[in-house]
C-alpha cells in the first residue's frame, strides 16, 4: 500500500511537472519520458535478458505508424483502437522474435539490423499507408470523452506509459523470469540444467519487451502528431544502445541514467560543439566499456558505498 | 517400490569410438550410488546422457519409470533430476542467493497473469527462505554477500549442489565433485552428500577419486572402456580383481 502510494504519488508530480516549464521545454521533457521507457524495455532485452537487437526502434516505429493508422486513417474508435494496436505490436514482436532468439550475439545483431532496416523500407514504399518519405502529419487525437487531452495533459499519458513500464519491468526482474533471463544470460547450459527453457525464455523477453517499444510508440505518434521514417531508423537505435551502456546494462536505474543524461548532453554541448556531440557520445562509449562496465550506476554504487 | 532410475542398454558411439557400451544399472530412491572408473571409461559420456545434454546412440533411461532418453534437460530438470557441473558454472552476473533461486526455477508457478499478484510476492519470500537455508546447509553463509565471481573453487562447488537443491529434487546427479577440492573441502563434502541422502534425495556421483568415493557411496558401479565391470558394495568392488586391474594394471593385480 505504501509502494502504491510513492507510485501514484509520482506519477502526479511528474504529469504536473509541463505545467510548470515552457511550451519547449515541456515537449522535450515529454520526449525524454518516452526515451526513458525505451531505455527501461530495452535494458531488459539486452542488459538482463543478454540479446543485443536493433530492432527496438522498428517496434516504436510500428507502433507509431499503428496508432495513426488505426485511430486516424481507419477512424477507429480509441477503446478499440488501443488495444488492438497493443495486440499487432504483440503479435509482430512474437512472430520476429521466434525465429530471431535462434541466433546469437553477432547474428541475432544482424538479423534485428536487416529487419530494422527492412521496416525503414516498408515504411519510405508505404504510399498512402505511411505517406512515404514524409510520413505522416496534420492528424489529432481524438477528443476523451469530450477532453482535449492535445498538448500539456497529453503528458499524463506519456507518464502512466513509462511508470507503467518500470513497474513491470522491475516487478518482473525480481521473479523467476527476470533470473531466467539473466541465467540464459549468463550461462545458458546450466540455466537449461536448472529446468530454465532456454529458447521460451529468449522469445518471451524479445517479444514482451519489442511490445512494450511498441505501446511506447504508440503514445508517440501523438506527442508532435507527426510521424516519418527517419526516427525509426538506426541512429536512434544505437543512441539507445549507448544510452543502456554508459547508465549501466542490467540496472533499470541505470538506464534511466542514461537516457537522462544522453538526451540531455546535446542540448549542452550544442553551444560549445555545435552538431558534433556524437563525437563526445562515442568517447564516452569507449571510456564506459574500458574504464567502467558497469556504467554510471556503477560509479555511483562504487561513491555510495 | 521400483529404482528411481533405470539405465538400461545405454551405448554411444562417436564415430569408431565405442565411449559407453551395453551400460545398465539401477539407482534406488534415498541411495547413495557412485560411478567410478578410470580416465576414459564412460562416466562423464553417462552422466550427459542421463542429465540429457547428449543423446544416446542406444538404450534408455529411465526415471521413476518414466523414459526420459532424449528429453532436453530442462525436461529432466523439472521431474526432479538436478544436476551439478564438473567446472563450476555459476551465474556469474547474479548475487549468491539469486543464483540458488535459479535452481529453484522449476518450483514456481508460472502463470503470466500473477505477475502483480500477493501471491507471488509470497512465493518469492518463502523461496528466498528456503535458499537461505540452503546457504546454511552447504556451509556458504560466510560468501553469502561476496560477489560470485570471486568465490574460490571449493566455494563455487557449494554453490553449484545449493543451487542444484534448490529445485527439490528426487535424485541429484553430481560429477566429480571433488575434483579440485582440498582434504578439509572433501570431508567437508561428504558430510554434505551424507546430509543429502539423510533428506532423502537420491545421490549419483560420478567421481575418479576412490579414497572420496568408497567411503562415502552405498553401492558402487565400476566402468572400464564404456562397460560395467562390477557392481556392488564398496568392499566387495574394492577387491575385486577386475577392478584392481583397471585401476592399477595387470601386474599389481596378480
Amino acid at each position: 500500500m505504501k509502494n502504491l502510494a510513492l507510485w501514484i504519488g509520482a506519477a502526479l508530480v511528474m504529469a504536473a511537472a509541463p505545467f510548470f516549464l515552457g511550451e519547449y521545454h515541456g515537449d522535450l521533457y515529454r520526449k525524454l519520458l518516452l526515451w526513458i521507457a525505451l531505455a527501461l524495455s530495452y535494458n531488459f532485452l539486452f542488459g538482463i535478458s543478454g540479446q543485443v537487437t536493433f530492432s527496438h526502434f522498428a517496434f516504436y516505429g510500428l507502433g507509431a505508424y499503428g496508432a495513426v493508422i488505426l485511430v486516424v486513417k481507419a477512424g477507429w474508435p480509441l477503446a478499440l483502437a488501443v488495444p488492438a494496436g497493443v495486440l499487432v505490436c504483440a503479435a509482430v514482436a512474437l512472430a520476429v522474435a521466434i525465429p530471431a532468439t535462434r541466433l546469437e550475439g553477432f547474428y541475432l545483431a544482424l538479423a534485428t539490423l536487416a529487419f530494422g532496416q527492412l521496416f525503414i523500407v516498408v515504411l519510405n514504399e508505404g504510399g498512402a499507408l505511411t505517406g512515404g518519405t514524409g510520413g505522416l502529419a496534420n492528424y489529432h487525437l481524438p477528443k476523451i470523452a469530450g477532453f482535449d487531452l492535445t498538448g500539456r495533459p497529453y503528458t499524463a499519458v506519456i507518464v502512466v506509459l513509462v511508470l507503467g513500464t518500470a513497474a513491470l519491468l522491475r516487478r518482473l526482474d525480481h521473479s523467476w523470469f527476470g533470473r531466467a533471463c539473466r541465467a540464459v544470460r549468463d550461462n545458458p547450459e546450466a540455466a537449461a540444467a536448472m529446468g530454465v527453457n532456454v529458447a521460451r525464455t529468449k522469445v518471451a523477453a524479445f517479444a514482451l519487451t519489442s511490445a512494450l517499444a511498441g505501446v511506447a510508440g504508440m503514445a508517440y505518434a501523438f506527442v508532435d502528431n507527426t510521424v516519418n521514417p527517419p526516427i525509426f531508423g538506426l541512429e536512434n537505435a544505437f543512441l539507445l544502445l549507448f544510452m543502456v551502456i554508459i547508465g549501466g546494462a542490467g540496472r533499470h536505474a541505470g538506464a534511466v541514467l542514461g537516457a537522462v543524461l544522453l538526451y540531455l548532453l546535446p542540448f549542452g554541448l550544442s553551444p560549445l560543439i555545435g552538431h558534433h556531440h556524437a563525437l563526445v557520445f562515442g568517447v564516452l562509449m569507449v571510456a564506459a566499456i574500458l574504464l567502467q562496465p558497469r556504467g554510471l550506476i556503477g560509479l555511483w554504487d562504487r561513491f555510495s558505498r | 517400490m521400483g529404482p528411481i532410475l533405470e539405465v538400461s542398454g545405454l551405448t554411444k558411439r562417436f564415430g569408431g569410438l565405442t565411449a559407453v557400451d551395453g551400460l545398465g544399472f539401477e539407482l534406488r530412491d534415498g541411495e547413495i550410488l557412485g560411478v567410478i572408473g578410470p580416465n576414459g571409461a564412460g562416466k562423464t559420456t553417462t552422466f550427459s546422457i542421463i542429465a540429457g545434454a547428449l543423446a544416446p546412440t542406444s538404450g534408455a533411461v529411465r526415471f521413476r519409470g518414466e523414459p526420459i532418453t532424449g528429453m532436453p534437460p530442462h525436461a529432466i530438470a523439472a521431474r526432479g533430476l538436478l544436476r551439478t557441473f564438473q567446472h563450476n558454472r555459476p551465474f556469474a552476473g547474479m548475487p549468491v542467493l539469486d543464483n540458488i533461486l535459479v535452481g529453484a526455477h522449476t518450483r514456481f508457478s508460472k502463470s503470466p497473469w500473477r505477475v502483480f499478484s500477493a501471491s507471488a510476492g509470497r512465493e518469492e519470500q518463502e523461496s528466498r527462505q528456503r535458499a537461505e537455508a540452503l546457504i546454511d546447509f552447504v556451509g556458504l553463509a560466510e560468501a553469502r554477500a561476496a560477489d560470485v565471481a570471486t568465490l574460490s573453487f571449493g566455494q563455487g562447488r557449494l554453490l553449484e549442489i545449493a543451487r542444484a537443491l534448490a529445485g527439490e529434487p528426487r535424485l541429484i546427479l553430481l560429477d566429480e565433485p571433488a575434483a579440485g577440492l582440498t582434504p578439509a573441502e572433501c570431508e567437508r563434502l561428504a558430510g554434505i552428500v551424507r546430509g543429502i541422502a539423510a533428506r532423502g534425495i537420491a545421490v549419483l556421483l560420478i567421481e575418479h577419486d576412490m579414497r572420496f568415493l568408497l567411503p562415502l557411496a552405498q553401492r558402487v558401479v565400476v566402468l572400464n572402456f564404456g562397460r560395467k565391470i562390477a557392481d556392488g558394495a564398496p568392499d566387495a568392488v574394492r577387491n575385486d580383481p577386475a577392478v584392481r586391474d583397471a585401476y592399477l594394471g595387470e601386474h599389481a593385480a596378480r
